[in-house]
């Protein structure tokens, strides 16, 4: 139950964030994935069942305030991200700060390559990302994630002291 | 053992949740439009908070700005700082007044020129994703926005709504490249119809494509296009942009690019072209 809330409010959280980014920048989805942030962690922390479940719901909050004309292609994405993300997590030991951003860099790759894969399949018409933006915007997510992640860490060994 | 059951447990689910959302992104492909009703629930409980947080944006962004001015300020001159400073904030905040109100005087002169039922907006947050090209507008049904809306700032066309809460609006911008509207060139009145490029938006291609404009119609650089009202969405005459390049496409049609009159990155203020009553009875809805 404290997971589920924890991950809500991280939810409410990433669609802050990305709000505030489209204040700052034009285009804000081309930089940074927030909602991609909470699935990693709930994905590494909580294993497949968290991580997926944490896709869904970020995703789905992702499509409906941030998406196109069609709802649940971040939220398919996102879902199978985090159950790949979360059973990886159960069966390696990925706790260093390298090892995160390198889970976090693969994971934006795959997430996005896996909207525009669905969208094709779908036949929906959206815009392609170049392999520039799409480096350039996992690399930032990554970066971010690792900090962030290491901030959480860190608060919750103080909490536990 | 208890591990191998939750293993099994979550691929089940996994096999479950990818089915259910296959059928959901089916749904909207084959039949979709309207808009759902847990969409309209987050638009009205998250909205407010997507306000708030711009709201707290501005204000933070404005007193770094402040602190950099001024850091400088006292840099440069000591002894006129406290004049300078309270000058220059002055100044800062009556310029920052009159762009508002130039701003709104656009808006309320389109208003006022335009012979329709408009409502005033603000956009509350853009491009959340970078595969689609929308942005959301505080105003919803409350207002007597609906689906498919066309949307103006005071330059020209924005775009259309695709879905609607009570308070709030997502609209599709002609950069969109699902986009569409029918069009016509001002002077020679040659028709077609204006979309999104497939180009990457990074490359700083923000023009808009105009396609199935016959070969031998005339049309030249700097042509103002303006919509033709035939797609049922946009009222006739409305301002799209400006002819920026034409070339020789397909055997049967020009290849023509248009710079539209909006500009999109620095839209703050919009105006929300209403139906008339008889029109919010019966919809209609153009994919």
């Amino acid at each position: 139950m404290r997971r589920l809330f924890w991950t809500a409010v991280a939810i409410l959280g990433a669609v802050l964030v990305e709000t505030a980014l489209g204040y700052l920048v034009s285009g804000p989805g081309r930089y940074l994935d927030p909602f991609l942030l909470v699935v990693v962690y709930c994905g590494l922390s909580g294993g497949e069942g968290q991580g997926m479940l944490a896709g869904v719901a970020a995703g789905w909050v992702q499509d409906l305030l941030f998406g196109g004309p069609i709802l649940g292609l971040s939220a398919l994405a996102k879902l199978l991200v985090g159950f790949v993300v979360g059973a990886a997590g159960s069966h390696f030991l990925i706790s260093g700060a390298s090892a995160r951003v390198l889970i976090l860099l693969l994971a934006a790759v795959a997430d996005a390559l896996l909207v525009q894969w669905l969208a094709s399949v779908f036949g929906i018409e959206a815009s392609p990302m170049s392999p520039v933006t799409l480096a350039s915007r996992a690399t930032l997510t990554a970066v971010a994630g690792g900090a962030l992640y290491t901030m959480i860490d860190r608060q919750l060994q103080r909490s536990e002291r | 053992m208890a591990a191998v059951v939750d293993a099994r447990r979550n691929r089940i689910l996994l096999v479950l949740l990818v089915v259910l959302h296959f059928a959901a992104i089916s749904h909207q492909v084959d039949g979709g439009g309207g808009v759902s009703l847990l969409q309209r629930g987050l638009f009205t409980l998250l909205s407010p908070l997507q306000r708030g947080m711009g709201a707290t944006v501005y204000g933070f962004r404005e007193l770094w700005d402040g602190y950099g001015f001024h850091r400088e300020t006292y840099r440069e001159n000591r002894r006129l700082e406290e004049r300078v400073r309270y000058l220059e904030a002055l100044l800062q905040e009556r310029s920052h007044l009159a762009r508002e109100a130039e701003r709104l005087r656009d808006i309320l002169g389109l208003r006022e020129i335009l012979p329709l039922r408009t409502q005033v907006a603000t956009v509350i947050s853009r491009d959340g994703v970078p595969w689609f090209r929308s942005l959301t507008i505080d105003r919803g049904t409350t207002s007597g926005v609906t689906l498919n809306a066309p949307v103006m700032s005071s330059t020209g066309v924005v775009g259309r709504v695709i879905a609607v809460g009570p308070h709030a609006a997502r609209v599709q911008v002609l950069l969109d490249r699902d986009s569409g509207a029918g069009v016509l060139v001002e002077r020679t009145r040659a028709t077609g119809v204006v979309s999104g490029q497939v180009v990457q938006p990074e490359a700083g291609a923000n023009d808009l494509i105009l396609k199935y404009v016959p070969e031998r119609a005339e049309i030249a650089n700097g042509d103002v296009v303006v919509t033709s009202g035939v797609d049922g969405i946009y009222p006739k005459g409305l301002v799209v942009g400006r002819v920026s390049y034409v070339g020789k496409g397909s055997a049967l049609f020009h290849e023509v690019r248009v710079q539209p009159s909006a500009r999109f990155d620095r839209l703050e203020e919009v105006l929300v072209v209403l139906r008339e009553e008889e029109d919010l009875e019966t919809p209609e809805v153009v994919q």
